[in-house]
């Protein structure tokens, strides 16, 4: 029964977006646009070496432009009023954040399959082919992490008086540990690399950090939707 | 409970302790023999106020499920009033860390894991006054301080741990006398200090949910007559 509702809502959200493809080429767009704009901010001399900057601008890229999707995700949502309809539904609550928080999900790892390949050419020298699934892991990982945590908190600010001035002020202070460790484990693969033994505990810290925040909004996301 | 102590006494009592804690920590407590030397006396009061910012920040998560629980506003104000007071300590840890700082590493600043920690929970909890004042609805406004509350809480020692991955930086291995360390007269002044420092927070909650709930209830009256 749960599976099912899951599967609608999720594909509701897949297909209003691919057909109107608004969100995904603005992230996509904003995603290339930060790489550039990096470029030319970190780019301070001659042959000036930005390896260990490269985890850091990945995922700086990657939180800045999973805001603009959040809040796009339930600007619509509200000022469609299609979120009363979803409400009446008889479905749990928490089936429509996971499936919410899935959504997101996709369309993060949809921008992740366009600007990763794009980054890699742009600013890292060393190949990291044997390390792709401890990559793999860990950029899975702290997606999950920053969808789990974005869409509680998307929910809880679309509600208010200033919706997507409010959001980034209340998701940034939380999802530094998750750029932490997302950090340090790419660099270190980008610049070193390192198997799973060098990244394990940043793993297991993202696998905790996911656990954690997925109980939390499992908890409470009946109060943060609403009636 | 409520008529134990009376709020006068708390501060009396508040007062003493800690001119006590400030006179047995120059008096009585020996000189540090480690290398912190005579700057180490700022443990007698940063420790403790950074103890009872985070004592408060637990009552308000506490506070914050009590709401949830049973939508009593009596919750709400509880939180709020802790949070508001955990933010002070916060900035006054703040503040005192960096005078230590300054002695003992010679900057102002430095990113340990503890002083950025502090500076995280800061904008976490500025970001929940932010967060109510973008809610004009009451029971909303309260529901979604206490879901933040809870997330915010949980994000704290989190926060903490990610920052042990961060690379150490230049500065001397922060103190660690807590616990073991500490020799009896320098734990008499510590806990003197404690003592006073926590019942000032008491004091303080009290005093400002008198004032919380005044202001509800002069906003009631206001209500009732169409003002």
């Amino acid at each position: 029964m749960g599976l099912r509702q899951f599967m609608a809502i999720l594909r509701k959200d897949l297909i209003r977006e691919l057909r109107t493809r608004e969100m995904l080429i603005s992230m996509i767009l904003f995603v290339l646009l930060a790489m550039v704009i990096f470029h030319y901010a970190f780019t301070v001399k001659e042959g000036a070496d930005l390896t260990y900057f490269t985890g850091g601008m990945l995922w700086v890229t990657f939180i800045f432009a999973m805001l603009l999707g959040l809040n796009r995700s339930f600007a619509q949502e509200k000022d469609e009023r299609c979120l009363d309809g979803l409400l009446l539904c008889p479905v749990d609550r928490v089936i429509i954040f996971l499936a919410k928080t899935a959504g997101n999900l996709i369309f993060l790892l949809i921008i992740q399959v366009v600007a990763v390949p794009v980054f890699t050419l742009f600013f890292v020298e060393r190949s990291y082919v044997g390390d792709l699934l401890p990559f793999l892991v860990v950029l899975l990982l702290a997606d999950v992490g920053i969808c789990a945590l974005g869409t509680l908190l998307a929910t809880i600010s679309m509600n208010t008086r200033s919706r997507d001035l409010l959001l980034p002020i209340i998701f940034l202070p939380l999802i530094v540990p998750v750029l932490i460790a997302a950090t340090g484990a790419t660099t270190l693969i980008f610049a070193e690399g390192a198997g799973f033994g060098g990244l394990l505990a940043r793993v297991l810290f993202l696998l905790g950090f996911d656990a954690v925040f997925i109980v939390a909004a499992y908890g409470t996301y009946d109060f943060a939707i609403g009636e | 409970m409520k008529q134990l102590v009376s709020a006068p006494a708390l501060f009396v009592g508040a007062g003493i302790c800690l001119i006590a804690g400030l006179l047995l920590a120059f008096l009585y407590a020996p000189v540090d023999a480690s290398s912190m030397g005579f700057s180490q006396k700022i443990f007698f009061y940063h420790v403790p106020i950074a103890e009872t910012a985070l004592v408060a920040f637990g009552i308000a998560f506490v506070a914050a499920i009590g709401y949830l629980r049973t939508q009593n506003p009596k919750w709400d104000r509880l939180g709020l009033v802790c949070v508001r007071l955990g933010l002070l300590f916060s900035l006054l840890v703040m503040v005192t860390g960096m005078i230590w700082g300054k002695a003992a590493w010679g900057v102002w600043w430095a990113w340990e894991p503890r002083l950025t920690t502090f500076l995280l929970v800061c904008f976490l909890y500025i970001a929940y006054l932010v967060l109510r004042s973008a809610v004009e609805e009451e029971q909303r406004r309260a529901t979604y301080a206490a879901v933040f509350a809870i997330i915010a809480f949980i994000d704290v020692p989190i926060t903490f741990f990610a920052t042990r991955f961060l690379p150490e930086g230049l500065h001397p291995v922060v103190i660690t006398a807590g616990g073991t360390g500490m020799e009896s007269s320098m734990l008499i002044s510590f806990l003197v200090s404690m003592l006073g420092m926590t019942l000032l927070l008491v004091a303080l909650i009290r005093r400002d949910l008198a004032v919380e709930e005044l202001q509800d209830r002069v906003a009631d009256l206001k209500h009732t007559i169409g003002g």
